[in-house]
C-alpha cells in the first residue's frame, strides 16, 4: 500500500483553497459544530449552517433523516446533486466528518472536508461573517438511505464480535478502560457500563491530527493504524459514544488511507453501555 | 423573545460579558465548576454587601453557551440577596437563556448556576 499520499486527497480541501472559491457557484461552505452557536459568532463568508442534532436527526425516533427529508433539507440549503460540498466545524472537524458521513448515507457524489477545520481558519486569521446567506432551494433527487455499505447497527457488533473482526474504540483511554461512564456535558447520553467492546482496539481519534487541527501526513496515519493491526484488507467497525468521533476515525480509514471496508456504528457506546446482556470488557 | 432575539441576547452575553472579573478581599468568597471535556471553565466570585445584597462576578473559558449563561446569571443575580440566589433553580435560568437553544446543553447551560450555589455553600460552611 502506498503511504506517502493520501488515498482520495480530492476529499480534503486546504483553507486556502477555500479562500479562493468562497464564491464557487458550485460549491456550498456547510459549519456544523457541537457548540451550537458559533456559527452565529461567525463563519466562512458564504457558508451555511447544518445543525447536526436538529437537522440531520429524526426528531423523535434515534435514527437519521429519511430521504425524503434529507432532499429537502438540501434543496433549503440550496445544495443540488451535483453541488461540490465542504464541511468544517469545531471539534477537530467531528461533525463536519459525522455530516460527511451522513451525506454519504445518501450517496451525496462530492464531499470534501476543510483541513483543520474552524479553529485552523480563525487560527490563520482568515476572514469571519455574521451574514446567514441565502440561497435559492436546489432540486435534490436522494436515493434511499445506505444502511448496509458505511453504518454498522448492534447485531452487526455481535457477528463482528463472534467472527474476532477488528473494532476500533477512538474514545479516551478514560472511557475505554471504564474509568468515566459519560462525559459530564453529556447528561443525557450516558451509560449504565462502563468498558469497551470486547477486543476493541483503543485508538483514539485525537492521534489522527496535529496540533493545528490538520490531519496528520498519510505516513503517519499509516502507521498509527498498522501498528495497531488495523490493516486496510481487514472488514474493521468504528465506534465511540454516538457516532460523531468515530465518524473522524471511519473518515481517515477511508479517505485518507483508502480502507475500502470501514463501517461507523452510530449507536456506539450510548447503545452498547447500555445494552442488557452485551459483552463488555474493562 | 423569539428564537432569533433569544440567540442574539446569547450571542450578546458572550461577546460584551457583563461582570467579567475576578474579586478579591475581605468576605469574597470563589467557587470553581467546570466540565474539562468541552473545556468549560467557571469561576464564580460571591460578595455579600453588609444590607445582605450580593454581587457576583465570573471568569471563565468554554463554549458559548456556558460563558453566555455565566455573563447573564452574574448580572441577573447581582443585587439579590443570598436567600433568593439559593431558591434559582436549573429550570429559571435555562427559561431565561431560551429553552428551545439550549436543551441540548443543559450541563453547559447550568454550569454557571451550579457553580454559584457552590459558593454560596462554600461561604456558608465558612462563616
Amino acid at each position: 500500500m502506498k503511504t506517502d499520499t493520501y488515498a482520495h486527497p480530492e476529499v480534503l480541501v486546504e483553507t486556502s483553497w477555500v479562500s479562493e472559491h468562497l464564491n464557487d457557484p458550485s460549491l456550498r461552505i456547510v459549519e456544523t459544530d457541537e457548540d451550537v452557536l458559533l456559527y452565529e459568532v461567525g463563519h466562512i463568508p458564504g457558508a451555511v449552517k447544518i445543525d447536526w442534532h436538529t437537522e440531520l436527526q429524526d426528531q423523535v425516533m434515534r435514527q437519521y433523516l429519511d430521504a425524503e427529508d434529507f432532499a429537502q433539507l438540501m434543496s433549503e440549503k440550496g445544495i443540488g446533486r451535483d453541488t461540490t460540498v465542504a464541511l468544517y466545524g469545531d471539534k477537530n472537524n467531528w461533525w463536519a466528518c459525522y455530516a460527511f458521513w451522513v451525506f454519504k448515507l445518501f450517496g451525496h457524489p462530492d464531499c470534501r472536508i476543510i483541513n483543520g477545520g474552524r479553529k485552523k481558519w480563525i487560527d490563520e486569521g482568515r476572514e469571519l461573517s455574521k451574514v446567514v446567506p441565502a440561497y435559492p432551494k436546489a432540486a435534490y433527487q436522494a436515493p434511499r438511505r445506505d444502511d448496509k455499505t458505511i453504518r454498522a447497527f448492534r447485531g452487526d457488533v455481535m457477528a463482528h464480535l463472534a467472527k474476532k473482526l477488528p473494532l476500533v474504540d477512538v474514545r479516551s483511554l478514560p472511557e475505554y478502560t471504564g474509568e468515566r461512564l459519560h462525559m459530564p456535558d453529556y447528561p443525557n447520553e450516558g451509560a449504565l457500563r462502563g468498558g469497551h467492546i470486547p477486543g476493541a482496539k483503543s485508538i483514539p481519534w485525537s492521534k489522527a491530527v496535529q496540533e493545528n487541527g490538520a490531519f496528520k501526513p498519510a505516513a503517519a496515519l499509516a502507521a498509527l493504524y498498522h501498528g495497531e493491526g488495523i490493516t486496510p484488507d481487514k472488514d474493521i467497525v468504528t465506534y465511540c459514544r454516538i457516532g460523531e468521533r468515530s465518524s473522524h476515525t471511519w473518515f481517515v480509514l477511508t479517505y485518507l488511507l483508502g480502507y475500502p471496508n470501514v463501517r461507523n456504528y452510530d449507536g456506539s457506546w450510548t447503545e452498547w453501555g447500555n445494552l442488557v446482556g452485551a459483552p463488555i470488557e474493562r | 423573545m423569539d428564537r432569533q432575539e433569544q440567540i442574539e441576547f446569547l450571542l450578546d452575553h458572550y461577546e460584551n460579558p457583563r461582570q467579567k472579573q475576578p474579586m478579591s478581599g475581605e468576605g469574597v468568597v470563589a467557587a470553581e465548576g467546570g466540565n474539562p471535556d468541552c473545556g468549560d471553565v467557571i469561576k464564580i466570585y460571591l460578595k455579600v454587601d453588609g444590607d445582605g445584597k450580593t454581587t457576583v462576578t465570573f471568569e471563565g473559558e468554554g463554549c458559548t453557551i456556558s460563558q453566555a449563561s455565566a455573563s447573564y446569571l452574574s448580572e441577573f443575580a447581582t443585587g439579590k440577596t443570598l436567600d433568593e440566589l439559593a431558591r434559582l433553580d436549573y429550570n429559571d435560568l435555562i427559561d431565561a437563556l431560551g429553552r428551545e437553544i439550549v436543551t441540548q446543553r443543559t450541563r453547559c447551560a447550568t454550569l454557571s448556576l451550579e457553580t454559584l450555589h457552590a459558593a454560596i455553600r462554600k461561604r456558608a460552611r465558612l462563616l
